[in-house]
């Protein structure tokens, strides 16, 4: 006789999925699933839409990552357009997707993680949220949420707006920087520096408590992909694709939006609405991969700012070659906002920041047009056909989130296995299957977040339906 | 948000896509535009109320919370005052209630405001669309009253 376990939903992500871990008959896991049950249809009723209305309807996806599907869907209308926009524009848009990076990453490491990995994945569920947090570690909650609202003031200073903005426009952005507001950025940014550094302490302090979870939290080679610079630095907005094997072998390199699709094939699984992306050349599922902050990492050879650039040393020491256990997102992730304030703050310092030359303007210049950039969680990727008019017939987007389906499936298969023996499971090990979850942070769709308490139910079922355990929380 | 000690902060929550939700905000503005020329006034409106708030409550004399209520009668307009209570459920990472903001702001900044009010508007209609119900039209000059009184009692050194 099979039995199911079906954890549902999966608390503390952005949006809403399911996990299911099928037992054998002696009640050993024999597979296990992370299902995202949501459907969206935005490439759909996006069809018929004037290209230049694409970004602000994209950035309605989300509420946490706007500012990509803002910039990956304007740079798209650029392709169609076919300009190039001003420097300062860049620069400017580069600090925005940047200061998203660091509120979205402050969310996911302190409000969804950190009550795992502070309080403990053992610790009371009643007690295991940013409360929790705050009451056990006031620094650490503190200091948490003070970068999440650096990260949204920026967003809040350049574009008037911290959820959905409309500044980033096809051609630019709509308003040059004020230099009031940029004075009020930089003052920010000493406490900011204080809060990261606070918090990567903290993190190294408790990262070696987590050994075993460590070794199984979807631990196992894969390759990777993300956007890279000509010198090899992290980029989040510009620069081209870069593919890694497991042994950090460059696959595939210099991957310009208008050559991702040549490479990147997306296969479906009947268990769930999010796509499973795949490098071509290997095939699915072979050619799966990881993005986001562990891929960028384990990609780049340097951060191109000193203080993290240290960090990446000390990173990478974590391995030879690749870092492939998924716990190691938490500490990218980290990085990545030190990286975050510290390019902020370059960027800050460009003498051409205030210029007010910040759009360019064309009409419909090419029936097609692909956009990339850096989200929070991986690589994203906006790809539109439109007809004379300029009107879309076409659309799709492929998401981190998709990117790293696989070895998020992978993963919850591996901690399952360690975790769930003899059919027997506690909130403890669920907790852990999920946490497997949360160290990706996907975003399965922040637009359309419940209101108010999510339950957890895991229910055990045999063959003929019958639940036969049940864990409710 | 100004760094300076703020007076009297009205905070609103709602989303303008979903009809009634979206009173909180117009409220919000309405005071906004009523209080413009009064010092230390200062006006916040989220779609939805997150931890990150708490610094800001923290640093106002007083608050006045607007939000739309599905909890009462379509137009009922109330004026309840708000004591901090720490959330004791897990989900306190996109949404927290006005005495959850509270705690948050004690726990975390040492300080909370002298007195903190929260006005709601019962909510007819939560569907998607940007005018109010007839209920909750209806009440905007109550409402509006209501905001005024109360924000003036908060600015009383």
């Amino acid at each position: 006789m099979t039995q199911t376990i079906t954890i549902d939903p999966v608390t503390r992500l952005e949006g809403h999925g399911k996990i299911t871990i099928q037992l054998d008959s002696q009640g050993q896991v024999e597979d296990a699933h992370f299902h995202v049950t949501q459907v969206r249809g935005f490439e759909r009723f996006s069809q018929g839409r004037p290209f230049y209305e694409m970004p602000s309807l994209m950035a309605r996806i989300c509420g946490i990552c706007p500012v990509s599907h803002l910039i990956a869907s304007a740079k798209a209308c650029e392709a169609i357009m076919s300009v190039r926009i001003p420097h300062t524009a860049a620069q400017l848009r580069r600090m925005l997707n940047l200061a998203q990076a660091v509120q979205s990453h402050a969310l996911s490491f302190f409000y969804l993680a950190s009550p795992d990995l502070l309080l403990g994945m053992e610790s009371d569920p009643k007690a295991r949220h940013i409360f929790g947090v705050v009451a056990a570690k006031p620094e650490l909650g503190r200091a948490g949420i003070a970068l999440r609202r650096f990260g949204q003031h920026i967003i809040e200073l350049l574009a008037n707006k911290r959820i959905h903005p409309g500044w980033v426009v096809p051609g630019g952005v709509t308003e040059p920087l004020d230099p009031a507001k940029r004075d009020e950025i930089l003052a920010m940014l000493p406490e900011a520096y204080a809060n990261i550094g606070l918090a990567l302490a903290a993190y190294k302090q408790i990262a070696s408590s987590f050994k075993p979870e460590i070794e199984v939290f979807a631990n196992f080679p894969s390759n990777y992909m993300s956007l890279i610079n000509e010198d090899e630095s992290i980029e989040f907005t510009d620069g081209a694709l870069r593919m890694i094997d497991a042994k950090g072998d460059i696959l595939d390199d210099g991957i310009t939006a208008s050559k991702f699709s040549e490479v990147i094939g997306e296969a479906v699984e009947p268990y769930s609405y999010t796509k499973f992306a795949y490098y071509k050349p290997l095939g699915y599922p072979q050619g799966s991969y990881r993005v986001g902050p562990l891929a960028r990492l384990n990609i780049v050879k340097s951060m191109g700012t000193p203080l993290a650039e240290k960090e990446l040393a000390e990173f990478k020491q974590l391995a030879i070659g690749p870092v492939q256990s998924s716990f190691h997102y938490h500490h990218a992730r980290l990085i990545e906002i030190l990286y975050g304030i510290e390019k902020i703050e370059q960027i800050l310092s460009d003498p051409l920041i205030l210029d007010k030359h910040v759009r360019a303007s064309a009409g419909v210049n090419r029936l097609e047009g692909a956009g990339q950039a850096e989200a929070p969680r991986g690589t994203l990727m906006h790809h539109y056909k439109v007809d004379e008019n300029g009107l879309i017939t076409w659309a799709n987007l492929v998401i981190a989130t998709g990117q790293n389906n696989n070895a998020m499936n992978l993963g919850v298969l591996q901690a399952a296995k360690e975790y769930v023996k003899d059919g027997k499971f506690t909130e403890g090990t669920l907790n852990r299957v999920e946490a497997v979850i949360r160290a990706f942070d996907p975003c399965l769709s922040c637009s359309t977040h419940a209101f108010g308490q999510m339950p957890l139910a895991i229910s055990l079922v045999n063959a003929d339906g019958e639940v036969v355990d049940q864990l409710v929380r | 948000m100004t760094q300076q000690k703020v007076r009297c902060l009205i905070l609103a929550c709602g989303n303008t896509l979903r009809s009634d939700d979206g009173v909180g905000p117009w409220l919000a503005e309405w005071a906004e535009e009523r209080f413009r020329s009064e010092t230390g006034v200062f006006v916040l409106i989220r779609q939805q109320w997150t931890p990150e708030l708490a610094e800001d409550i923290a640093r106002s004399e007083s608050v006045l919370f607007i939000d739309c209520s599905i909890d009462c009668a379509p137009g009922s307009v109330n004026l309840t005052p708000v004591e901090p209570v720490a959330a004791t459920q897990g989900l306190a990472t996109h949404h927290q209630g006005a005495p959850q903001l509270l705690a948050l702001a004690r726990e975390l900044y040492g300080s909370v405001p002298a007195n903190a009010q929260l006005v709601t508007i019962g909510a007819g209609s939560t569907e998607l669309g940007e005018s109010f119900s007839d209920p909750v039209l209806d009440a905007l000059p109550e409402a509006c009253r209501l905001i005024e009184k109360t924000v003036l009692h908060l600015l009383i050194p």
